[in-house]
């Protein structure tokens, strides 16, 4: 296979996101736009270490790249299902692996850019005291950690409608993110919160972000991210081979 | 002549309901083979193994020698397939052109193939905004800009204008004669008729005829008798030369190899015989007058 095909098929992804962005609207904008609240309010706070604005970037910043990659590839397949398209791309000449990396590969430039815009707000209101390489990091493991949950948005799209896709997949992200502390901190919340997170992969993403600032273990986050990737491998395959036509 | 298309012993169940039962067809270079038969009679299960979204159970599915599960194989197959619906933001070039990649050809093969088939002023227009027509047009461009050896349509011309249609198989025809095969599914019987080498009917999973139109119509009664009759079936059934009875509202249609002979024993018998009309039997004839053998 070569470059060529695969370049066709991310551009097909991006004029498709460029030309009709209202799906991502809410999935970059929103985030971005409560990270600019939140840390116009709260993002000079701080124990004398890392500002608050800054561990921002890695739980907010956690929250918008699973939002965009959550709602893209998968509500994109739905749709594509739906008008028979994805059944065209089945019997091309691409194997049907090619078409669906495209799909998350062409998402990832626009859950790097809610991390670029959420830092260069931070920045903009004074509450951004982290060093370049370590907001490289944290920009790197946030996209790359994300990918697991791409594989779970394309389980969901090759079974439901985008309407239904949407609207379940919302109804996963926000409560698993208010959970895992992507919203507020876990030590301002109940404690039972702190019990749930630890099983939730929106969670390991954020404390993995959040070690490359602060520092601290990562292995078991890694793991744990790494256990989550299988399962929603699993889940994508077995969700394609019984897709719905 | 080189067979583009082989299939051996096809079968597919869905649950219970064995929707192929040991298909055998063959499709050569250039020729057209439409597949006929009624909802239910398996050619979407077996178009499906062509086109390589289902295996062939324990039977064998070849497209140009290879196995059209594998994507290298569908590089030598192009597919037109009813009432698809295109990307609300990719446009008429675009789809072309990633077409052409796709199957391995450059980007510069899609300008002729769009300017076949009149698409050339429609190029920066978004696909989904295009008429039924202009789109299974489109839809044709994308399955030609790749070369096939073989081309599966399914209804390729349903929702076209007569001129749209006559257009599609006139380009048809020119890549037949360039060496591409043709598998046709279609519910209009006079367009297999006209364009088709050879006909298979299937139905409830089995081939149950194939051959040329001709050969088809020829094994059947050669002509219907028509008419509103105060006969029961059963008698309508033992007259001499009946070979085939159908209802049709409050007319009964009677194939026949004598109809001279036919009609005169119905007038006698009935002589409140009325609308009497006698039509010459054509393919539509044949393949319905086959598959009520076949139910029998």
């Amino acid at each position: 296979m070569s470059a060529g095909v695969f370049g066709v098929e991310v551009a097909d992804e991006l004029r498709g996101i460029v030309r009709e962005p209202a799906a991502l609207f809410f999935s970059i904008v929103m985030p971005v736009a409560f990270f600019a609240l939140f840390v116009s309010l709260f993002g000079k706070f701080g124990d004398g270490g890392l500002s608050a604005g800054t561990t921002m970037i890695a739980t907010f910043g956690a929250f918008g790249v699973i939002s965009v990659v959550l709602m893209n590839p998968g509500l994109g397949v739905a749709s594509d299902r739906e008008r028979g398209w994805l059944r065209s791309k089945q019997v091309s000449a691409v194997p049907i692996g090619v078409t669906l990396a495209a799909k998350v590969v062409a998402s990832l430039p626009y859950a790097a850019g809610v991390i670029i815009a959420m830092t260069v707000t931070a920045a903009l209101t004074g509450a951004l005291n982290a060093p370049l390489p370590a907001l490289l990091r944290v920009l790197v493991v946030l996209v790359v950690g994300a990918l697991p949950f791409a594989l779970l948005s394309l389980a969901v799209g090759f079974q439901v409608g985008a309407g239904a896709g949407a609207a379940l997949l919302n109804a996963v992200l926000i409560p698993t993110s208010v959970v895992s502390g992507l919203w507020m901190p876990l030590d301002i919340m109940p404690a039972f919160f702190r019990d749930v997170a630890v099983f939730l992969p929106n969670f390991h993403l954020s404390e993995l972000a959040r070690a490359q600032l602060a520092g601290g273990p990562v292995l078991t986050h890694v793991l744990v991210l790494l256990g989550f990737a299988i399962v929603a491998a699993v889940l994508a395959a077995v969700s394609y081979r019984h897709a719905r036509s | 002549m080189e067979t583009v298309l082989e299939v051996r012993g096809a079968r597919h169940k869905y649950g219970a309901t064995q929707a192929l039962d040991g298909v055998d067809l063959d499709v050569a270079a250039g020729e057209c083979v439409a597949l006929l038969g009624p909802n239910g009679a398996g050619k979407t299960t077996l178009v499906n193994q062509v086109i390589g979204l289902l295996p062939a159970g324990d039977g064998e599915v070849r497209v140009c020698g290879g196995d059209p599960r594998v994507a290298a194989t569908r590089r030598r197959l192009g597919v037109v397939q009813q009432a698809l619906g295109f990307p609300n933001t990719l446009k008429v070039s675009e789809l072309v052109t990633g077409a052409a990649v796709r199957a391995g050809k450059p980007r510069a093969a899609a300008g002729p193939v769009m300017a076949e088939l009149d698409l050339t002023e429609l190029a920066g227009r978004r696909a989904s905004k295009l008429s039924g027509g202009q789109k299974q047009r489109l839809q044709l461009a994308m399955a030609l800009v790749g070369d096939p050896r073989l081309l599966v349509l399914d209804e390729p011309t349903a929702g076209l204008d007569v001129p749209a249609r006559r257009r599609f198989w006139q380009i048809l025809a020119e890549r037949r004669e360039r060496g591409t095969g043709v598998l046709l599914t279609t519910h209009i019987i006079e367009e297999s008729s006209a364009v088709a080498d050879r006909v298979v009917v299937l139905d409830r999973g089995r081939v149950l005829a194939g051959g040329t139109p001709d050969e088809l119509v020829a094994r059947l009664p050669d002509r219907t008798v028509i008419a509103r009759t105060g006969l029961g079936l059963e008698r309508l059934q033992a007259l001499p030369g009946v070979v085939s009875l159908r209802t049709d509202g409050e007319h009964v249609r009677l194939g026949t190899r004598a109809p001279e002979a036919l009609l005169r024993v119905l007038l006698a018998e009935d002589p409140g015989l009325t609308d009497l009309r006698v039509e010459g039997a054509g393919l539509e004839e044949a393949v319905a007058g086959l598959i009520e053998r076949g139910a029998a």
